[in-house]
C-alpha cells in the first residue's frame, strides 16, 4: 500500500516536470480549461439559457461532443484486438496508450453529459432512483462508468507492474482485456441506441445508426492514436514500432470506408424513398424551406472524409506527415458528421414541423473547449507519467534515473525508417 | 509544490512565464469576463383575463331587441300586447343569417317567435316554448347538430367533466350562436408564440427590443406568405450575433 | 513537428532530468509562485458563482427530499409546507397547494374538434395563466398550428400566424399539447423516473426530481415538453395560488414541464382551463371509462384520429371532425329583400 502511494505521489510530481514546450502545452490547456470552467460557472448561475439550445433544438454541441467522444473511447480497443486476439506482441505497450486515451475520452464524455444537465446538483437522483433497464441513458451511465473502471484497471495494473519491474500476472489483466473489447463495442452501441430508439425522431430511428457509430469511431479513434503516438515518437525516447502506424493506418482506412458506405446507405434510403421522414436529412444535406445552416458543414465533412480515405489507400500515406494530415482530416470530418451532423438535424424540423436552427453561443463553445482542454490535460499527464515507467526510467528502485538511455528517439519514430 | 531539484530540463524560466500567464488569466476573468447574453427577454404578452373568456354571444341584435320609435326605445311586447302583428305564412326551410331588425319589413320573425306572445318561442306544430327551451326549437331544423349536442359532442360544457356529478352545465344553442346570425363570428387571434430566446439579439434587455422583435416576427411570418400552401412560416433563426464575452 | 531535430537533448521533453539541476530554493520559489498564480486564475474562473443563489441550491430540505412516489403523507406535507414558504417568500402570496391524488375508476381523455377550432389561441393563454408558466422566457404548453386545408403534414403548418381575424377560410387550426400517451416514450427514457404515468392516465413530472437531461424532450413525438432554460418569471399579481404538487406549482430553473390536463382542477372534478377558455366548444374533456361522458360519446360516434398513430404512443388526445365544416355555409340569405334593398326605415 505504501509503495503504491509512493508511486502515485511520484506520478503526481512527475506531471509538473518537463521542458518549456511541456510547460507551454500544459499552460495552454490549463488556460483553456479555466476559460471553460469560468463559462460553466456562468451557465450554473444563469442556466442553460447561456447556450444556443432551445425547446426546438434541445440538444446541441454538448451532446454532439459526448457522442463523438464515446466513439473515441470505444476505439481504444482497435489496438487491443490485434495485440490480444492476433497476438501481435510488438504492439503490446501501445495498448496502454490507447486505453489511457479511452480513460480521458470517457472522462470528457461524462463531463459533457454533466454540463448538459439542467440540474447537475441533483446528480445523486441517479443513484436513488435508477430507471434501469428501461431508459437507455441508464445503460449508458453503467457502461461508461464500467468502461472507465476497466481501462483504469488494465493500464494501471500494467504500468504499476512495469514500475515494480514485475511481470504482470495474466490472470489479473487478460480476462479484463477481453471484457474490455466487448465492453468498448457496447458503449458505443448503447450510445447509438440512445438515439435510434426514439420513434419520434425519424432521422435517428434507423437501425444503421449503431453500425455507423462504430465504424466512424473505429476510424477516428485510431487516427487520434496515430497522431498522439507520432508526437510521442518525436518528443520522447519512447520507441513506437513503425508497424504500429501501419496497423493503425489499415484499421483507419477500412473503418472509414465502412463508415462512408453506411452513410451512403443512409442517404440512399432517405432520399430515394423521399418520404416526409426525410425532412431532417433534406435539411442537413440541402437545406429546408430556405434554412441551411448545416449544409456547408456536412459537405465539408464528407469532402474531408473522402480525401482522407483516398490518401489512406494511396501509398503516399506511408509517409508520416501525409498520414498525420489524413488523420486530422478524418477526425475533423467525423467530428462534424457525428456531432453537429447527427445530433442537431434530428431536431430540425421539430415534430410539429417548426424549423428553428441551432447555433452554439460563445459561452457554450468555451465550455466545450474547456472540457476538451481538460481531457487533453489529463491524457497528457497520464502519458507523461507512463512513458518513463515503460522506458524504465521511473521504477520502484530509482525515482528518476539520470537518463541512461540516450539513443535518439526519432530514429525509430518515423514509419518509413523501419518499413 | 516541492519539485525535485533535478526535475526541470531547460526550463528554469518556464514557471515564471506560466505564473504570468495565470495571473493575466485571473485578471481577465475577474475584470473582463462579461455576463453571458441570454438572448432577448420576451416581454410577456399582456393578456387580460377578459381575453381568455368567451365573448358575448349576441352581436347582431341587442339583448333584448329594441326598436327606436319616436325617440323611445321600445321592446316588442310594449306595443304588441295591444296590437296583433299581421298574420304571415311560416316558412321554416329558410336560413336565418344576418337578420337585421327593420320594423314592419321582417317577415320571418314568427318562424321562431310566437306571434301572440313575444316572450315565447313557437315550434312548427304550434307548441309554445319558453326561452329556457331554445335547443328544442332549434332541433326542429338542426336535427343532427341537436343529436350531437344532446350527446355532448357538439357545443360547450362547463362545470364538471363528470356527468354524474350534477354540476355539468351544457350551454344552450343561443349561448354560443346568435340566433339572428348563427355563423360563428371571427376573432382577433391572441399573439403568436415567442418562446424562443432568439431572433435579432440586441445589446440590452429592454422591452423595446422585445416588441420590435415581436413585430418583426409577425411581419415576416404572418404577413408574407399565407397565400402559398407551401410557404413555410416558422420562427426566426437564432441571431448570428454572438454575445460579447 | 514532423521532421525530428538532430539534437537529442532538445527533443527530449518528458523522459528525464537534466544534469544542470537548478538551485533547490529558487526552484521551490518558482513553483510556489506558479502554483499561486494558478490558484488565483482558478479562483477567478469560479468568480461568477458569487451570483449563484446558494440558498436555493443548498436547501438541505430540498436536497434530501425523496422521490414523490417514495414520500409518506407526512413527508409530502413537509414538502408542501416548504413550497408554500418558498412561494410566499417570492410572490407574496400563500398558495393553496395540495397533493391531489387520482380518482379511482377515472381515465382522462381529451378530444378536440378540428371542424370547430378557429385558432384564436385563447386556450394557449388561459393555460399560461392557470398553470403559472413563465412569462419570460415565454413557456406555453399549447401550440396552435395553422394548417392548409387538405393536408395533415405538420411541416406545412404555420405556428406564427398573426392575422387580423381568424379563422382563415383556406386553413384549419390544429392545437397540439401533451397527448398523455398510454405508451409514453418520454416516461420510458427518463433516467431517474422523474416523469411517469398516473393511474388516471396523466403523465406527470416531479419538478423536484428532474435532473434536466432533456432526453424526454428529444423522445416526445408531439413536441409537448418544455424546458426551463432560464429562471422562470411571472408577475406576482398573476400567480394562480390554487396549486397542486404535480401540476402548476412554480417550477425551478433547469427542469422539464408540460401539460398535465390541469390536475389541480380536473382531479377535483372541474374542467381544464383551456377548455373553459375555448369560445367554440371545440375542446372536450372527460372520463374514458364512463360511457356517458362526452369523450366516450365522441369516440363512439365521431370520426376520430390521433396524431402520428404510427409511432405507437397511444395518445389520450383525440382529434375529430364534424360532418360539415362550420364556415363552409353558403352566404345566401333567406329573405333576399332585407340585406340588399335600401328600403327606408318604416315609420308608422
Amino acid at each position: 500500500m505504501k509503495t503504491y502511494l509512493t508511486f502515485l505521489i511520484r506520478c503526481f510530481r512527475l506531471s509538473f516536470v518537463g521542458d518549456w514546450r511541456y510547460y507551454g502545452w500544459m499552460a495552454l490547456l490549463s488556460v483553456t480549461a479555466l476559460f471553460g470552467l469560468n463559462a460553466y460557472c456562468k451557465q450554473m448561475v444563469f442556466g442553460l439559457a447561456t447556450t444556443g439550445m432551445t425547446d426546438q433544438v434541445s440538444w446541441g454541441l454538448y451532446i454532439a461532443n459526448f457522442t463523438f467522444l464515446v466513439g473515441m473511447a470505444a476505439a481504444a480497443v482497435m489496438l487491443v484486438i490485434p495485440v490480444y486476439i492476433y497476438r501481435n506482441e510488438e504492439l503490446h505497450d501501445l495498448v496502454i496508450f490507447g486505453e489511457l486515451f479511452a480513460v480521458a475520452a470517457i472522462l470528457m464524455a461524462l463531463l459533457f453529459v454533466t454540463v448538459d444537465l439542467g440540474r447537475p446538483d441533483r446528480f445523486h437522483h441517479l443513484l436513488l432512483r435508477f430507471n434501469f433497464p428501461i431508459s437507455m441513458l441508464t445503460w449508458d451511465v453503467i457502461v461508461l462508468n464500467g468502461y472507465i473502471v476497466l481501462n483504469l484497471h488494465i493500464c494501471g495494473y500494467l504500468i504499476y507492474c512495469a514500475y515494480r519491474r514485475r511481470k504482470p500476472s495474466k490472470a489479473f489483466y487478460i480476462p479484463f482485456v477481453f471484457i474490455a473489447i466487448v465492453w468498448a463495442i457496447s458503449i458505443h452501441t448503447v450510445t447509438a441506441f440512445l438515439y435510434s430508439g426514439l420513434g419520434g425522431r425519424p432521422f435517428w430511428n434507423s437501425a444503421v445508426v449503431a453500425p455507423r457509430f462504430l465504424a466512424s469511431a473505429f476510424a477516428a479513434g485510431p487516427a487520434f492514436l496515430i497522431l498522439s503516438l507520432s508526437v510521442l515518437a518525436q518528443f520522447t525516447t519512447y520507441q513506437v514500432p513503425p508497424k504500429a502506424f501501419m496497423t493503425l493506418r489499415n484499421t483507419v482506412a477500412i473503418a472509414l470506408s465502412i463508415s462512408m458506405f453506411l452513410l451512403g446507405s443512409e442517404m440512399f434510403t432517405e432520399f430515394y424513398t423521399d418520404s416526409a421522414h426525410g425532412a431532417s436529412a433534406k435539411y442537413l444535406f440541402f437545406g429546408l424551406h430556405g434554412r441551411h445552416a448545416l449544409v456547408p458543414w456536412i459537405w465539408s465533412a464528407i469532402a474531408l472524409n473522402l480525401v482522407a480515405m483516398l490518401l489512406l489507400y494511396l501509398p503516399i500515406s506511408r509517409k508520416l506527415p501525409v498520414l498525420q494530415a489524413a488523420c486530422v482530416m478524418l477526425i475533423v470530418g467525423i467530428w462534424i458528421e457525428k456531432g453537429m451532423g447527427m445530433i442537431v438535424p434530428a431536431f430540425i424540423p421539430t415534430p410539429l414541423g417548426e424549423i428553428v436552427e441551432y447555433l452554439p453561443t460563445l459561452n457554450e463553445t468555451l465550455v466545450t473547449m474547456g472540457i476538451w482542454a481538460g481531457g487533453l490535460l489529463i491524457y497528457t499527464i497520464l502519458v507523461r507519467v507512463t512513458v518513463p515507467v515503460l522506458t524504465g526510467r521511473l521504477t520502484y528502485d530509482q525515482e528518476f534515473s539520470v537518463a541512461t538511455d540516450m539513443r535518439s528517439p526519432s530514429v525509430a519514430a518515423t514509419p518509413e525508417a523501419h518499413s | 509544490m516541492p519539485v525535485r531539484p533535478s526535475g526541470i530540463t531547460n526550463a528554469s524560466f518556464a514557471p515564471w512565464i506560466v505564473a504570468l500567464v495565470f495571473l493575466a488569466l485571473a485578471a481577465w476573468l475577474t475584470f473582463f469576463s462579461a455576463r453571458p447574453d441570454l438572448g432577448p427577454t420576451v416581454s410577456a404578452a399582456l393578456i387580460e383575463q377578459a381575453d381568455i373568456r368567451p365573448e358575448p354571444r349576441r352581436h347582431v341584435l341587442g339583448e333584448p331587441a329594441a326598436i327606436p320609435m319616436g325617440g323611445y326605445s321600445l321592446r316588442c311586447m310594449e306595443c304588441h300586447r295591444f296590437f296583433q302583428s299581421p298574420p304571415v305564412e311560416r316558412r321554416i326551410l329558410t336560413q336565418h343569417t344576418h337578420i337585421v331588425l327593420r320594423h314592419g319589413q321582417n317577415t320571418r320573425c314568427f318562424n321562431c317567435h310566437d306571434r301572440a306572445d313575444r316572450g315565447k318561442l313557437i315550434r312548427y306544430d304550434g307548441t309554445r316554448l319558453g326561452f329556457d327551451q331554445v335547443p328544442r326549437l332549434c332541433s326542429e331544423c338542426h336535427g343532427t347538430v341537436y343529436r350531437d349536442w344532446e350527446r355532448g359532442t357538439h357545443g360547450k360544457t362547463l362545470g364538471s367533466w363528470d356527468p354524474a356529478s350534477g354540476k355539468q352545465r351544457r350551454l344552450a344553442c343561443h349561448e354560443c350562436h346568435d340566433p339572428h346570425a348563427p355563423a360563428y363570428p371571427d376573432y382577433v387571434p391572441l399573439p403568436p408564440p415567442n418562446t424562443l430566446r432568439m431572433g435579432e439579439q440586441g445589446s440590452g434587455h429592454s422591452a423595446g427590443i422585445d416588441s420590435e422583435h415581436g413585430q418583426a416576427e409577425s411581419a415576416t411570418l404572418g404577413g408574407s406568405g399565407h397565400d402559398s400552401p407551401l410557404m413555410h412560416r416558422s420562427s426566426m433563426p437564432r441571431g448570428t450575433k454572438e454575445p460579447t464575452e | 513537428m514532423t521532421t525530428p531535430t538532430s539534437a537529442t537533448t532538445d527533443v527530449r521533453i518528458w523522459d528525464g532530468p537534466s544534469a544542470d539541476a537548478p538551485q533547490p530554493r529558487r526552484s521551490f520559489l518558482r513553483s510556489a509562485v506558479a502554483g499561486a498564480a494558478g490558484l488565483a486564475a482558478f479562483a477567478a474562473a469560479l468568480s461568477p458563482l458569487k451570483d449563484l443563489d446558494v440558498m436555493e441550491l443548498a436547501d438541505p430540505q430540498a436536497f434530501l427530499q425523496k422521490h414523490y412516489k417514495e414520500m409518506t403523507p407526512a413527508e409530502i406535507e413537509v414538502a408542501l409546507e416548504r413550497i408554500r414558504n418558498k412561494v410566499e417568500a417570492r410572490y407574496g402570496v400563500r398558495p393553496d397547494i395540495r397533493d391531489l391524488r387520482p380518482q379511482a375508476g377515472v381515465e382522462f381523455a381529451y378530444a378536440l374538434n378540428l371542424s370547430r377550432c378557429i385558432g384564436c389561441r385563447k386556450c394557449v393563454y388561459a393555460c399560461v395563466a392557470e398553470n403559472n408558466q413563465s412569462r419570460s422566457p415565454q413557456i406555453q404548453y399549447i401550440r396552435v398550428v395553422e394548417m392548409p386545408r387538405g393536408t395533415l403534414d405538420l411541416e406545412r403548418g404555420n405556428h406564427h400566424y398573426d392575422r387580423p381575424r381568424v379563422p382563415d377560410n383556406d386553413h384549419y387550426y390544429m392545437p397540439v399539447q401533451c397527448h398523455q400517451c398510454a405508451n409514453p416514450p418520454c416516461v420510458k427514457v427518463c433516467p431517474v423516473e422523474a416523469t411517469w404515468k398516473e393511474p388516471d392516465g396523466v403523465v406527470v413530472i416531479d419538478y423536484d426530481w428532474c435532473i434536466g437531461c432533456r432526453y424526454c424532450e428529444a423522445a416526445c413525438p408531439y413536441w409537448a415538453r418544455r424546458f426551463n432554460f432560464a429562471e422562470p418569471t411571472l408577475p406576482k399579481e398573476e400567480l394562480n395560488p390554487t396549486m397542486s404538487y404535480l401540476s402548476n406549482r412554480p417550477r425551478p430553473r433547469g427542469v422539464m414541464e408540460k401539460c398535465h390536463f390541469c390536475l389541480q382542477r380536473t382531479r377535483e372534478g372541474r374542467m381544464p382551463a383551456c377548455l373553459e377558455a375555448c369560445p367554440t366548444g371545440s375542446r372536450k374533456f372527460g372520463n374514458l371509462l364512463d360511457p356517458t361522458s362526452e369523450v366516450s360519446q365522441i369516440l363512439k360516434t365521431k370520426r376520430v384520429f390521433v396524431l402520428k398513430e404510427e409511432v405507437g404512443t397511444l395518445p389520450r388526445f383525440f382529434y375529430y371532425f364534424d360532418e360539415r365544416y362550420p364556415s363552409a355555409h353558403d352566404e345566401n340569405v333567406d329573405d333576399p329583400r332585407l340585406p340588399t334593398s335600401p328600403a327606408p326605415e318604416a315609420r308608422p
